[in-house]
């Protein structure tokens, strides 16, 4: 976790798998992360359609194809709060603020851990029942969120560099 | 009989005392604004008055960290919800696809403005998949998900982003911040009218205490989380208690100087006392016949408490100034009652043009003026000369008398140039020399609106500037109505003329249009072949949508949603505040979000073949009171030409008459003149103030008049005038130091036209007398 904390801006892309009971197949989307320490992350979505995510402290919003945008209460969405959380937290390095949500539990060796992400607020656990993220040293490799009713989406992440 | 008389005005005086203590006191603008406008400009005052935009208080807290103040916004929201005294609390925690989401969930059909034949058709029903999949894609599947199996087409998202403004709040721990995320923000409605002052402040220091009881109850010190009021019932009750203040402290003021000048010039606290014995008993029967009459006391009127001292007091200082150089006060008296009563006639009727103006606060006005000064001028007559002792010469007198210039020929060309100069000036100027912006006349500071102004930006709160207004004579007409104009408003937004609109049809379609959305919906059979013809090749799970297909065929024969039904709902307040009924009329309020070309939208509502019109609320009240000024300016010319009239009538001769009120006119002139250029124009505020100059300025001419044609020895009557102008500019001085805008216009205005009035009376006055004017005088009507 201290690796994460000296890092002070990340860029990679993504490839998220959405699988929802709605659907029979999952939806894939894929785009950029952005991250500026302490507290600033840009998911800037580019297929199948152009959307940005913009989060900074805790003002959160979302501007879509046709340029509406619009502002979160994060509280609405609990997922994506999880999210947004755990990268936010993970890759500031913060583990108390972590662990202040989250029962947290860091498992395997540096170039392969695995964090998992269990929320103690009980609105979010009533939406979202694990977090699931993998890393080598301190990069991200893969963010697995599963909600309480079963959907579950997979977000793969590839560093352009250190 | 004396005593008998006396008995009868202490009587009177606590019958006032009593009236004067129970009355009620207001300090809102709008009692400024004519009783009877067009019935657009009704709407709009009544708005103003007791409109939803009136009752809504934005509350602010800051100073605290992001949770604290978060847990402060919850914490007062469950609080004040339980006050009877307050509608809706909003702090964004329950939003509308919150837990209130139920009502939009079930009327989809009906509320949704997407729902359209084609919105069913294979196509239509494709592209409404697709937006959902779009959705889903997006970090907002949460809010997707749960309502998609019976929301096929997304009726819920199209109301939603209807019904939420783009530049909506900004949300920091789940409740309402302002961007910068220092301010956590509220919204409360007040169940009082706007105008009910008592209720609002009450409702103000409910939410006061409610605020301090939660901070000391999460432990939060004082000094760590502010709370912070705006909105307009704020400013209507901080106003009032800044008047309040205000007038208390002019009142003092002009007390203290008055009388210490008294002290100081009359060496007798016994007959200063006396002097304000007039004063005192014409302000108690004024405010007392302003409350008996009205209803209640407005805060410039009894800021005319303070201008009737500078008024009233003369006639007592007349009275003694007679009483010095005569055998008894009472032959005294007798030998200046005609001018004094020729005095107070010139005043009532000046004043008395007021009364009709059909506006309630110069009415009251007008009559708080005309009651006082009768009640001073009858206590002066009556009661003074029985309780007053002989009056020896005050020593100063003959000091304080030099200080008037002698009447001098020269000095009269002069004059009248000045006055003409004047006059032309204000000719050329023409309608320029008024301003007509109400907001000069605004006592809110300029910090008090500022942040009003940021907070509802942040809350995305309409800025309650342009308005539609559509009439009808029904409620399902008025609906129809706002369902045509925002059709055409639709189109305009297309086209950048306007931003967005609210409109009460978006909380309640018209029935007609209800039906028509129902009959959109095709029959099940229908139904389903286009969706199954939709679906091909989308990810979504078979059968999912067959809460949908069974919804739809519900929603097809259900009856359609009633006001009623909406009134029990989440929508009750904004609907409540966009449909409004009066004597048999609906209006339907449509305020529209910026707003850049106000005459297409005009063009487009004249097109729409409905009763609709744009308000514009500054230009529209701007309006409104330049229409109600030229109404003063009518009545006071009327005054004026009346007061004219009994100056003619009363001293008997055009040559006197015109030796009484050119000093006056041109007093009048100049200081017309004079403030116009040093105050930015001139309000009805100065105009009635003019009025009042016309009032105590007529005393001084006339007196002039009268010593000039009679008495050799005018010392003491000049003495007198000395000190009636002395108390007059100190009584309106004080005054015009006020803070409340209205007030220090009159007093300023006042005190110099005042002063310029016994300035020109004392410097046109004629040095040789007219015997036969005198004896006339003298043995005049009594």
């Amino acid at each position: 976790m201290r690796a994460f904390s000296q890092r002070t801006h990340a860029e990679a892309k993504f490839v998220e798998q959405k699988h929802l009971k709605v659907l029979s197949s999952p939806l894939r989307t894929s785009g950029r992360l952005i991250y500026i320490a302490p507290d600033r992350l840009e998911k800037l979505t580019l297929r199948p359609n152009r959307e940005l995510l913009l989060v900074a402290g805790d003002a959160v919003t979302f501007e879509r194809v046709d340029g509406k945008r619009r502002t979160l209460r994060l509280q609405d969405y609990p997922a994506l709060w999880g999210f947004i959380d755990s990268i936010r937290g993970t890759m500031a390095g913060d583990l108390e603020a972590l662990q202040r949500f989250y029962a947290v539990m860091l498992q395997g060796p540096e170039d392969n851990w695995q964090l998992v992400l269990t929320p103690r607020v009980q609105v979010m656990r009533a939406a979202v029942s694990e977090i699931v993220i993998h890393g080598t040293q301190a990069r991200i490799v893969s963010v697995e969120v599963t909600e309480a009713r079963g959907d579950r989406s997979v977000m793969q992440v590839r560093e352009a560099g250190p | 009989v004396k005593r008998r008389l006396l008995g009868g005005w202490l009587v009177l005086l606590l019958f006032c005392v009593v009236v004067v203590a129970r009355a009620r006191y207001t300090a809102d603008l709008a009692a400024f604004l004519p009783a009877s406008p067009s019935e657009t400009q009704q709407i709009l005052v009544d708005q103003l008055r007791e409109g939803a935009v009136a009752r809504v208080l934005l509350l602010g807290m800051e100073g605290a960290e992001t949770p604290v103040l978060a847990a402060l916004s919850n914490a007062l929201v469950r609080q004040l919800s339980e006050d009877d005294r307050f509608g809706r609390v909003h702090n964004g925690a329950a939003d509308v696809l919150g837990k209130d989401a139920t009502f939009v969930i079930e009327n989809r059909y009906v509320l949704s403005a997407a729902v359209t034949p084609e919105r069913f058709s294979p196509s239509g029903l494709r592209a409404a998949l697709q937006a959902q999949l779009d959705r889903l894609a997006s970090p907002l599947s949460v809010a997707v998900t749960p309502v998609l199996a019976r929301d096929a087409t997304g009726e819920v998202f199209e109301i939603a982003e209807r019904l939420q403004p783009p530049d909506g709040p900004h949300y920091r721990d789940g409740v309402w911040f302002a961007q910068d995320g220092t301010r956590a923000l509220l919204t409360v409605y007040s169940r009082a009218p706007g105008f009910d002052l008592d209720a609002q402040e009450h409702a103000l220091d409910a939410i006061r205490e409610a605020f301090e009881a939660e901070r000391s109850k999460l432990g939060v010190p004082a000094q760590a989380a502010r709370l912070l009021l705006a909105g307009p019932a704020v400013f209507a009750v901080n106003s009032r208690s800044a008047m309040r203040q205000d007038v208390t402290r002019v009142s003092a003021l002009a007390t203290l100087g008055v009388v210490g000048l008294l002290l100081f010039a009359l060496r007798s606290p016994r007959i200063v006392g006396i002097t304000l014995l007039p004063v005192v008993a014409g302000a108690l029967a004024g405010v007392a016949a302003v409350s008996l009459a009205y209803g209640s006391v407005h805060g410039v009127t009894l800021g005319f408490g303070a201008t009737l001292l500078g008024e009233a007091v003369d006639y007592a200082i007349y009275f003694f100034g007679g009483a010095a150089g005569a055998s008894s006060p009472r032959a005294g008296l007798l030998r200046i009652w005609p001018t004094l009563r020729l005095g107070l006639v010139t005043s009532l009727v000046g004043f008395g043009a007021l009364i009709f103006s059909g506006f309630p606060g110069l009415a009251q006005l007008g009559l708080f003026s005309c009651i006082g000064l009768a009640v001073a001028l009858l206590a002066t007559r009556w009661v003074l000369p029985e309780i007053s002792p002989a009056m020896r010469e005050p020593p100063l007198l003959r000091t304080v008398a030099s200080w008037i210039p002698s009447g001098n020929a020269h000095w009269r060309p002069l004059i009248y140039t000045l006055a003409g100069a004047c006059m032309i000036w204000l000719a050329v100027r023409g309608g320029s020399v008024w301003n007509d912006e109400l907001a000069v006349l605004s006592p809110v500071p300029q910090s008090d609106l500022r942040l009003d102004e940021a907070m509802r930006s942040d809350l995305g709160l309409p800025d309650v500037r342009h308005i539609v207004v559509v009439s009808a004579d029904s409620e399902q007409a008025a609906l129809e109505g706002a369902e045509a104009v925002g059709a055409r408003l639709d189109a305009l937004i297309g086209e950048r003329a306007l931003a967005g609109y609210d409109s009460p049809a978006a909380f309640l379609p018209s029935v007609s249009t209800q039906r028509m959305r129902q009959q959109a919906i095709p029959e099940e059979k229908l139904l389903r072949a286009n969706l199954a013809k939709a679906l091909q090749g989308l990810p979504f799970r078979q059968g999912l949508f067959e809460p949908f297909l069974a919804e739809a065929a519900e929603q097809r024969i259900r009856a359609p949603l009633q006001p009623a039904d909406v009134r029990l709902s989440v929508m009750a307040a904004p609907l409540e505040s966009l449909l409004i009924t009066r004597r048999s009329r609906t209006h339907a309020l449509m305020p529209l979000r910026g707003v850049t070309k106000p005459e297409t939208i005009e063009a487009q509502l004249r097109a729409a073949g409905v009763s609709a019109v744009l308000l514009d609320l500054k230009t529209e009240t701007d309006s409104l009171y330049r229409s109600y000024r030229q109404r003063v300016v009518a009545f006071s010319l009327l005054g004026a030409a009346a007061i004219a009239a009994v100056l003619l009538f009363g001293l008997g001769s055009l040559r006197r008459t015109w030796r009484v009120l050119a000093p006056l006119v041109a007093a009048i002139l100049v200081t017309a003149a004079f403030i116009s250029i040093v105050q930015s124009g001139l309000t009805v505020f100065h105009l009635v103030a003019l009025l009042l100059v016309v009032g105590v300025g007529s005393n001084y001419t006339l007196f002039f008049e009268h010593f000039a044609g009679c008495d050799n020895k005018s010392e003491p009557q000049r003495f007198s005038l000395v000190l009636c102008s002395l108390t007059t500019i100190i009584g309106f001085g004080a005054v015009g130091l006020a803070q409340t805008p209205v007030l220090s216009m009159i007093g300023g205005t006042v005190a110099l036209g005042a002063a310029l009035s016994l300035l020109f009376a004392a410097l046109m006055a004629e040095s040789k007398s007219r015997i036969e004017d005198c004896v006339r005088l003298k043995g005049g009507r009594r």
